[in-house]
């Protein structure tokens, strides 16, 4: 029996875990009580982390597209075949972009970084979530000059206030939640802000309940209480923030709930408080300015340049902070630099011995639609862009598309040339998680069939395309990584042990605090908010799908509810005399859809939700905005 | 005494030498040094990897009676037939240095399996599994097995059971399987002296007094499980606390729930047995995709009910917790048996 020290694959808390392999093959997973993050706990994902390389659809050879059919090629024939059409493409003056993935390792979306900017010319370079997470990171970025906050997990358990903005923590983030609880359990007061009197919710001193795109009120409300109050800190205010004499103007004097002033005298009297974000089914602008106005509010509280204290961001998968590190990013250099940092731009130039493309690219919504070939690293955007089915569509008349994934996904089924490369279970590499540790991965099997480790593939066409990339180790590419964005420097000397080196953003000296505001969103006609549950769909995700533990849930719930579904409050389910699985016609400007409504009691008044899974059903009535205002009637 | 005729002593260097005879006969797995500090059970690749003080490690032994993934039926297709071939795993195996709870754990899924029908999957490969315990002088952290009648020390359930007295560790027989491992290695043992006897009882009560106080209560808990006599609203109350991690069940040693999947294809096929946890949403979610015990109150209450309700302890013969602790440790919410068992006697979480 083997038993390797790796990272959990899933979301970014970023826990360890010890992979277990019986003559090659994985048959298990034991906890670490020694692993900083997560001291002997796993969550339910962690727990089955061997399950999906070990029972998913592998990729075992190269596949080539011949006459509409996929057939198994030689590494050498799918490398000229990919080299000589996107050769042509490039050659006809044709766009290409590359997606990275936030669950494919630093190495590998570094590379793949640098074969679409200094290689293929392109600046058309995202990851898929990327444009579900970057709202809350533009929002910090505004206020702080740093696009992640500072806290720990640690920080969260010790902390005396918590002001929870939610997703829903406990089934997205256990190991968050875990500490939430830990930190509540201790005596600390729990304020979330949500949809949905959650699982945290109901642990929390205080729920205060916001429709999606409605947070921004109530924020505003905890600000106006700490500048009404007086409570703010006045020497972080003066040392510190910009702009808080506009920001105490803005707000104007909103009657105060017994509950909100309770909140905001907790945050403002804590010793420590920390503040988790999460995107909700809010407008990419209203999360913008939800994010700005909570770094606000821990800037005017001094809880942003107190130890202890400080602000979480919530990331969906393993390496999403990762993937955005190393410049998978749309308009962002590896750093998470903006695309016009001059010395960032030379630095790289100088690694690379290439120039790097020229203009700004756009994000994976817009360039899948424009460009003629794009290379996918592990990622199925159909399921992970928010336009699912209009991604599938462009995909499907893209003229050249490549994909490089361990497991057989939509995208798989759609591409020219399918590349297989190992899992995480397969590879070396490293994984950033929420809290910046920049920790590793290790092979604990060998990769299936002619499979090859991710970085080797992506090496192997950078060179093809005229760039030298002679590495010969996952700690090659890594080294390399801590030259392009020096504070990955320190990773690629971490010793062996648990736990790996720590990154961390920098801050402006100043922060621009602000308040939020929101726009009304429902009127008289339409009075119920329909929005996204969630933007983190584990139900597609391969690592989810190929473990038969794990998928059971998604399985059934997508089975039992082919037209899909949206979820509605008992006391709407009441005024419209409903019972669940009843038909509801839900109508916005846009258009109408019937569903299948599913009565979910914790859900507020006059909210709507359509699981994410189930996005493309409603899709008539979004038309492409994140939220609407709809009328529902039974049908 | 019974105890005195058969026991025998040994020096921990001549131990090593035992100890490199039963890797000529068997793999011999033990607590070793893992990974950045942890202890880990793992096969040895030579003695000198042998701890004799150690905490007892996260992942528990049964792992290797009953694997996370068991292949237990291979399928093979020919023509229109199907051949259903049973998969047997016979290696020789040696648990050294197995903590008394863990030995415990192990005779509770021995009868578990061996009841009605039989699970000849499991039983084979227990047999030959031989457990060498060692007893524990000092209680973990985190252990009651004091309150669950499996440790510190053992009265039975043992192969071998053996006491660390300093230089030497003070050796007890308690099975067929047991003498079978001194067998051929005689010359390496010792009878034990009546001072080896007075030393490994006074360890034995000190070890028993080190738990203080402080005990689990189950037969308070027991009455009211047993008897329909926790309060729904406690139920609820308690499963905010837990985050459906399944880690409870899964390190369990106690705990054997599985479900069953087929692994391969072209018509070869690997009917494979795997862990499962009833505080799954998906545990007992049926093929209509009704799921009787959908709320995580039913299941937190499933679980108790069967480790400690008074009908499981006339069917078991015991209590399903063998007080190591392990729960506490892994628990991603706050809901590890003492805590729960705490609550269901005070009739109020956490209060």
């Amino acid at each position: 029996m083997l038993s390797v020290a790796t990272t959990c694959p899933y979301c970014a808390c970023g826990c360890g875990l010890y992979l277990l392999a019986n003559r090659g093959e994985l048959v298990g997973v034991a906890p670490s009580e020694n692993h900083p993050v997560s001291q002997g706990r796993l969550c339910a994902r962690g727990w089955s982390a061997h399950e999906a390389p070990s029972w998913g659809g592998r990729l075992r050879t190269p596949l080539i597209r011949k006459n509409g059919r996929s057939e198994s090629a030689s590494w050498s024939a799918a490398m000229d075949m990919l080299a000589s059409e996107i050769g042509r493409l490039m050659h006809e003056g044709k766009a290409i972009g590359v997606l990275g993935s936030p669950r494919a390792t630093n190495e590998e979306n570094y590379l793949a970084g640098k074969l679409a900017r200094a290689a293929l010319g392109t600046s058309h370079l995202d990851f898929c979530l990327h444009s579900s997470f970057r709202p809350l990171m533009a929002g910090l970025e505004d206020v702080t000059g740093a696009y992640c906050g500072a806290a720990s997990l640690a920080d969260v358990e010790a902390a005396d206030a918590i002001l929870l903005m939610e997703g829903d923590l406990a089934r997205a983030h256990p190991r968050a939640a875990y500490s939430v609880m830990r930190a509540v359990d201790r005596g600390a007061r729990l304020i979330t802000i949500g949809c949905a009197s959650t699982q945290m919710a109901r642990l929390s001193a205080v729920y205060l309940p916001a429709a999606p795109g409605c947070s921004g009120d109530v924020i505003d409300g905890l600000l106006g209480g700490v500048v009404a109050g007086g409570l703010e800190d006045r020497g972080s205010v003066s040392a510190w923030c910009d702009g808080y004499e506009a920001l105490a103007s803005a707000l104007s004097p909103a009657e105060q709930t017994e509950q909100l002033r309770q909140a905001v005298e907790w945050i403002a009297r804590a010793n420590r408080a920390t503040f988790l974000l999460a995107p909700s089914g809010a407008s990419g602008e209203q999360l913008r300015r939800d994010a700005a106005a909570v770094a606000s509010l821990a800037g005017i509280t001094g809880h942003l340049d107190r130890q202890g204290s400080g602000i979480m961001l919530l990331l969906g998968r393993s390496n999403l902070r990762g993937a955005c590190e190393m410049g998978v990013a749309a308009g962002r250099l590896p750093g998470y630099l903006p695309l016009a940092d001059r010395s960032a731009r030379d630095r790289l130039c100088s690694l690379w011995g290439k120039e790097l493309a020229a203009g700004t690219g756009g994000d994976a919504e817009s360039f899948i639609e424009s460009v003629s070939g794009l290379i996918v690293v592990a990622d199925d955007p159909a399921s992970a862009l928010p336009a699912g089915r209009r991604a599938q569509a462009a995909m499907e008349k893209m003229e050249f598309l490549v994909v490089l994934d361990a497991f057989v996904t939509a995208a798989v089924e759609m591409a020219h040339v399918v590349l297989p490369i190992a899992s995480y279970a397969e590879t070396d590499g490293t994984l950033t998680s929420l809290e910046g540790r920049v920790q590793r991965c290790r092979a604990a099997a060998d990769p299936p069939g002619e499979a090859r480790a991710g970085w080797q593939a992506l090496a192997e066409l950078c060179s093809r395309f005229g760039l030298s990339a002679p590495y010969r180790s996952s700690s090659e590419v890594l080294a390399e990584i801590g030259a392009a964005v020096p504070v990955y420097a320190p990773a690629g000397q971490a010793g062996e042990g648990w736990g790996g080196a720590f990154v961390g953003a920098v801050r402006k000296p100043k922060a621009n605090v602000c308040a939020s505001g929101s726009q009304p969103i429902t009127y008289a006609e339409y009075p119920h908010v329909l929005a996204h549950e969630g933007v983190i769909d584990w139900g597609k995700d391969p690592l989810v799908a190929f473990s038969p533990t794990l998928n059971r849930e998604h399985r059934s719930r997508a089975r039992l509810n082919p037209q899909g579904l949206v979820e509605i409050s008992k006391h709407d389910a009441d005024q419209l005399g409903l019972r669940s699985g009843w038909h509801v016609r839900v109508e916005s400007t846009f258009g109408d859809v019937v569903l299948p409504a599913v009565i979910r009691p914790e859900l507020s008044a006059g909210v709507l939700l359509v699981p994410y899974a189930f996005r493309d059903h409603a899709a008539a009535v979004f038309a492409g905005r994140d939220m609407a205002a709809v009328k529902v009637e039974r049908v | 005494m019974a105890m005195a005729q058969q026991a025998s002593a040994i020096t921990k260097a001549g131990a090593l030498e035992w100890l490199g005879r039963l890797m000529e006969q068997a793999e011999v797995i033990a607590p070793v040094a893992g990974f950045g500090g942890d202890t880990v059970f793992s096969p040895l690749r030579s003695p000198a990897q042998i701890r004799w003080d150690f905490e007892n490690p996260l992942h528990p032994p049964k792992q290797t009676l009953l694997p996370q993934t068991d292949p237990i039926v291979s399928i093979q297709r020919d023509g229109d037939c199907y051949e259903v071939l049973p998969i047997y795993d016979e290696s020789p195996r040696v648990l050294f240095n197995i903590r008394s709870c863990d030995v415990k754990g192990i005779a509770f899924l021995e009868r578990m399996h061996a009841a009605d029908p039989p699970d000849a999957s499991y039983l084979r490969r227990a047999e030959r599994t031989a457990a060498i315990s060692l007893s524990c002088v000092a209680p973990c952290a985190s252990c009651f097995c004091i309150c669950t009648d499996s440790g510190p020390f053992l009265r039975e359930s043992y192969d071998i059971q053996l006491t660390d007295l300093g230089e030497d560790l003070f050796v007890e027989v308690g099975s067929k399987k047991g003498e079978a491992l001194l067998a051929g290695s005689q010359d390496l043992f010792r009878a034990a002296t009546e001072p080896e006897l007075e030393r490994r009882r006074e360890l034995e009560e000190s070890a028993r007094r080190r738990f203080g106080e402080e005990t689990c209560h189950f037969a308070s808990a027991m009455r009211r499980i047993s008897t329909g006599r926790v309060a729904e609203a406690l139920w609820a109350k308690m499963s905010d606390w837990c985050l459906e991690c399944g880690g409870c069940n899964l390190i369990c040693p106690t705990c054997y729930c599985f479900s069953v999947k087929d692994r391969g294809s072209d018509g070869r096929l690997v009917r494979c047995r795997m862990w499962d946890s009833c505080q799954y949403p998906a545990f007992t979610l049926e093929a209509s995709g009704h799921n009787p015990r959908e709320q995580r109150k039913d299941r937190m209450k499933r679980r108790f009910f069967h480790k400690v309700s008074a009908q499981y302890y006339m069917r078991d013969g015991a209590i399903g917790c063998v007080g190591c602790g392990r729960c506490v440790k892994v628990c991603m919410g706050t809901t590890d048996m003492p805590a729960v068992v705490a609550a269901i006697r005070k009739g109020s979480w956490r209060g």
